[in-house]
């Protein structure tokens, strides 16, 4: 396990971060949102705090904790003041040592956990659209999968996929932990190794084989659903998030849809008045390629085609005639203020380091990223709009509003 | 990417408690009143080149006149776009060129315009600050582009429960007093309204008495006061003192407002009566007593409902709090089948609080919790300005933020049981709003009280307007 501590004394307060390089990439169909569900079952006992005393220990002694699952990683948070900080080693390794799984604990986050995906997609249409764009955009990869698990998986999972998933992945070996926070590295490092050291090692998590093969041409996802709204999202293949490229392509998605002043909100919302919004995103930035997202809620009495339309003539655009140099300018300028953002607080550089040590091979790029931004060219983007933003390239899903008979 | 638990919900309940704890240093401020009335808060802070600013204006959506719900907001939204001699496009490429943010808009009690830029740009930024308090141009075009807008955003919302629960809670709740008039408006509200109504409302609602500025971040305060006091001295007055809603009154009985959402597959639901104002002197204890009850992961309601019972993701007791007193709420969500369950383990929750209190290893816990989680909320140039625009908003100082800890850690049990028997409503008076599949849940929800019933893609105030408040009264309950 690798331990990277920040030292920062503004508050008498540590953030916590434990990566597990797991994730629904790491899943196959019958067990589709094991990860997410094992996440949960993280907090659910261990050998010394039984169910419900990692939670009730931590918020007592003044700490608050989550965790995320995402395609490629699982981690977990703590937030704490510092005199804690060897009970919070102890809770976490106590989970990773000696986990237990107790069936009813099984069967009760089982119903959390589609309870969460009830609320986060069922009931959400703009969730509901991306679950079905990503699940055609990716045909063969497992990215294809929603983090939260098909309906009938959640439903099926066994004790045995949840002891198989943690022998494989849970292992120190496979995490990296972050701190930041008011602490002495070398107190940290001592309790790493007298609380984590002695937790052995497992062998290699098996690797991700599957490729995506390359998309030879549009693909179409419709949603006919009860609704007041109609939403549209593109989405285009891109990179993982250590391509050479993730900054051209940050840049890019920047001048698409970051701020009433890009493209798509210039075109969209207040040009053509077509849509309500546009966000865009690269989802996931993962360890292997990603997608470019554009999403646009469209304005309720407008057609989702005429929105279509209009955001596919300013793709093309970009791609023909390429970026302004102001536009090239304020893009670098929204990354160099977001840099500076992520540093204000102790969470947001937990996260941070967290991101570029696992997804980018090492934390130290984080504090070469202004630089990185800075060296784009115009041409640079310019070249990867021709090649991203291509029609072969792209997957368009429509949510289309029906009223219910009741609703008549 | 998929998470745990419902952090964001924290924020709503976080909001009402700032306090401070031992070890947090505030960075020293500076307070000036100008001639005409406006307050300024500046502080240094130089660990990272940014610069935060908070403005809050007397007067939001309370000053709303009825029929015209939204004028406020769209107001405030319309700040941004055209001011001085830019034009909406020309703020735009500004802020975004700069990498900066910039918010606008109204809440309930207050008008607001909130921004970070870096250090090297303040001079560019401070200008487009005053153009946008002082110098709006309200464009026509702009308010018939916004309007249309925020038409749609409305309509928009409604696809996800968890945007609009709260709307049609405050609005079934506080019927005719202003603190039930949805901020951002209706459908049919909005669509009334016209730019000279926005014109009208600036002008009876902004000026330099009503504003409260607070600036943190990488500058020289000394300079920084000549630079605002150049741009805000001469702002006059408000023609009128802000508006000061009379405080609300506690709901006596039950009823139901339930809100049809055909394709639902679960129940959100919004449970609640009359709280406490900001002000109110049990603000600590009651603190600690919503911490422990529904303010964290392990509380008491998010244990019955989620922890053991496994009936929602995530339940929460809401109590934002006012000038006057706020609602109080329990907030939770279940599939349609486990709707009836899930609201009576809720409801079995509040009795025995109200009944037993909550016990004392229970309460240290929610003590140390709260000091704990306390400090990484007054961390950022953005979090200290907010804090202390809001304190001074609220009457209060920036004392009250750095002594809330030890008042926290000298709360007694007594208090909080005292506390909880005089805030807490009991389960013969409750507001319940459901939004869900009504065919599927109506009969079974019946039994909480008389039913109101409105369809989701009506205007959110169409059947709940004053005076039609009441379901007892109306023929909404149709079976």
């Amino acid at each position: 396990m690798k331990v990277i501590v920040w030292p920062d004394h503004d508050i008498p307060n540590v953030a916590m971060y434990t990566w597990f390089r797991v994730g629904s990439r790491n899943e196959r169909p019958g067990i589709t949102g094991l990860s997410h569900f094992f996440e949960h079952m993280m907090f659910n006992g261990s050998q010394h705090y039984p169910s419900g005393e990692f939670d009730r220990v931590m918020e007592q002694n003044g700490g608050s904790n989550n965790a995320f699952t995402s395609e490629d990683v699982t981690a977990y948070q703590d937030w704490f003041p510092k005199d804690i900080l060897e009970l919070v080693f102890r809770l976490e390794s106590d989970r990773i040592c000696c986990l237990s799984f107790d069936p009813k604990m099984v069967e009760s986050e089982r119903q959390v956990v589609y309870s969460e995906r009830r609320t986060s997609v069922d009931n959400d249409n703009a969730s509901l659209l991306d679950e079905q764009v990503q699940a055609a955009a990716y045909v063969a990869h497992p990215y294809h999968n929603p983090v939260i698990g098909w309906p009938s998986d959640i439903e099926r999972w066994t004790i045995d996929d949840l002891r198989d998933y943690f022998k494989i992945h849970y292992a120190p070996n496979n995490a990296t932990m972050i701190l930041v926070g008011d602490v002495a590295p070398e107190e940290v490092f001592r309790l790493a190794e007298q609380y984590f050291g002695p937790i052995p090692a497992q062998p290699e998590p098996p690797g991700v084989r599957t490729q995506e093969p390359p998309q030879l041409g549009e693909r179409r996802v419709s949603i006919r659903k009860f609704g007041q709204t109609p939403l549209l999202e593109l989405a285009f293949h891109t990179g993982a998030a250590d391509d050479p490229q993730a900054e051209a392509r940050d840049l890019l998605v920047d001048i698409l849809t970051s701020g009433e002043s890009s493209r798509l909100y210039r075109r969209l919302v207040d040009q053509d008045r077509l849509a309500v919004d546009v966000s865009g995103s690269v989802s996931p930035e993962g360890f292997d390629p990603g997608l470019i997202k554009l999403s646009v809620t469209v304005a309720p009495d407008k057609g989702p085609e005429a929105a279509e339309a209009a955001l596919l003539d300013e793709l093309s655009r970009l791609a023909r005639s390429g970026p302004s140099a102001a536009e090239v300018r304020k893009a670098k300028n929204t990354q160099l203020a977001a840099h500076w953002r992520h540093m204000k607080t102790i969470n947001e550089k937990a996260e941070r380091l967290g991101t570029y040590e696992v997804f980018r091979g090492d934390y130290r790029k984080l504090f070469t990223a202004p630089d990185r931004y800075d060296r784009v060219t115009r041409s640079e983007i310019q070249a990867l709009a021709r090649k991203t933003l291509d029609a072969k390239n792209r997957t368009v899903g429509m949510l289309i509003p029906e009223k219910s008979e009741t609703s008549q | 990417m998929t998470g745990r638990s419902i952090a964001a919900m924290a924020l709503a309940t976080a909001l009402a408690a700032p306090a401070s704890a031992p070890g947090i240093n505030l960075p020293p401020s500076r307070e000036v009143r100008l001639q005409n009335g406006a307050f300024v808060i500046l502080a240094e802070k130089h660990d990272v080149p940014l610069i935060a600013f908070y403005a809050l204006l007397r007067g939001g959506g309370v000053g709303d006149p009825a029929g015209k719900e939204g004028v406020a907001a769209l107001t405030g939204e319309l700040l941004r776009k055209g001011a001085g001699k830019r034009s909406a496009q020309d703020i735009a490429a500004l802020v975004d060129g700069l990498g900066a943010t910039l918010g606008t808009g109204a809440g309930l009690e207050a008008s607001y315009a909130y921004g970070e830029f870096m250090a090297r740009d303040q001079a560019v930024m401070l200008d487009l600050l005053a153009d946008i308090l002082l110098r709006p141009t309200f464009p026509a075009d702009e308010f018939d582009k916004v309007k249309e807008q925020s038409i749609d955003a409305l309509r928009a919302a409604k696809d996800d429960p968890r945007n609009v629960i709260r709307d049609y809670a405050s609005a079934f709740f506080y019927g005719n007093h202003p603190y039930g008039r949805p901020v951002d408006g209706d459908e049919a509200t909005l669509r009334g309204l016209t730019r000279q109504d926005v014109v009208d409302f600036f002008r009876a609602n902004y000026g330099g008495d009503r504003l409260i500025l607070s600036v943190v971040g990488d500058f020289s305060a000394a300079a920084m006061e000549a630079k605002l006091r150049g741009k805000f001295s001469d702002w006059p007055k408000a023609p009128s003192a802000a508006p000061g809603p009379p405080a609300p009154a506690r709901v006596s009985g039950r009823r139901v407002l339930l809100v049809d959402k055909p394709d639902a597959t679960q129940t959100y639901f919004w449970i609640g009566n009359l709280g406490v104002a900001r002000g109110d002197p049990d603000r600590v204890p009651l603190d600690v007593a919503n911490t422990a009850y529904g303010g964290r992961y392990t509380s008491i309601l998010n244990t019955a409902l989620r922890i053991q019972g496994g009936l929602t993701y995530g339940a929460r007791w809401l109590a934002p709090r006012y000038m006057q007193a706020g609602s109080v709420a329990i907030y939770s969500y279940t599939k349609t089948e486990t709707t009836v369950k899930a609201i009576d383990v809720a409801l079995e929750t509040l009795s025995q609080v109200r009944r037993a209190g909550i016990d004392s290893l229970t309460l240290a816990s929610a003590k140390t919790y709260i000091r704990g989680q306390f400090p990484p909320r007054l961390e950022t140039e953005d979090q200290i300005a907010g804090a202390l625009a809001d304190v001074t908003f609220y009457g209060q100082t920036r004392e009250e933020l750095e002594g809330y800890a030890p008042k926290v850690a000298a709360a007694r049990s007594e208090d909080v049981t005292r506390v909880v028997q005089r805030v807490y409503p009991p389960l013969e008076d409750l507001t319940f709003v459901l939004v869900g599949d009504a065919a599927k849940i109506r009969a079974a929800v019946r039994k909480y009280g008389p039913l109101t019933d409105v369809k989701i893609a009506e205007p959110l105030l169409s059947r709940l307007r004053p005076g039609a408040r009441d379901g007892r009264h109306r023929g909404g309950d149709r079976g």
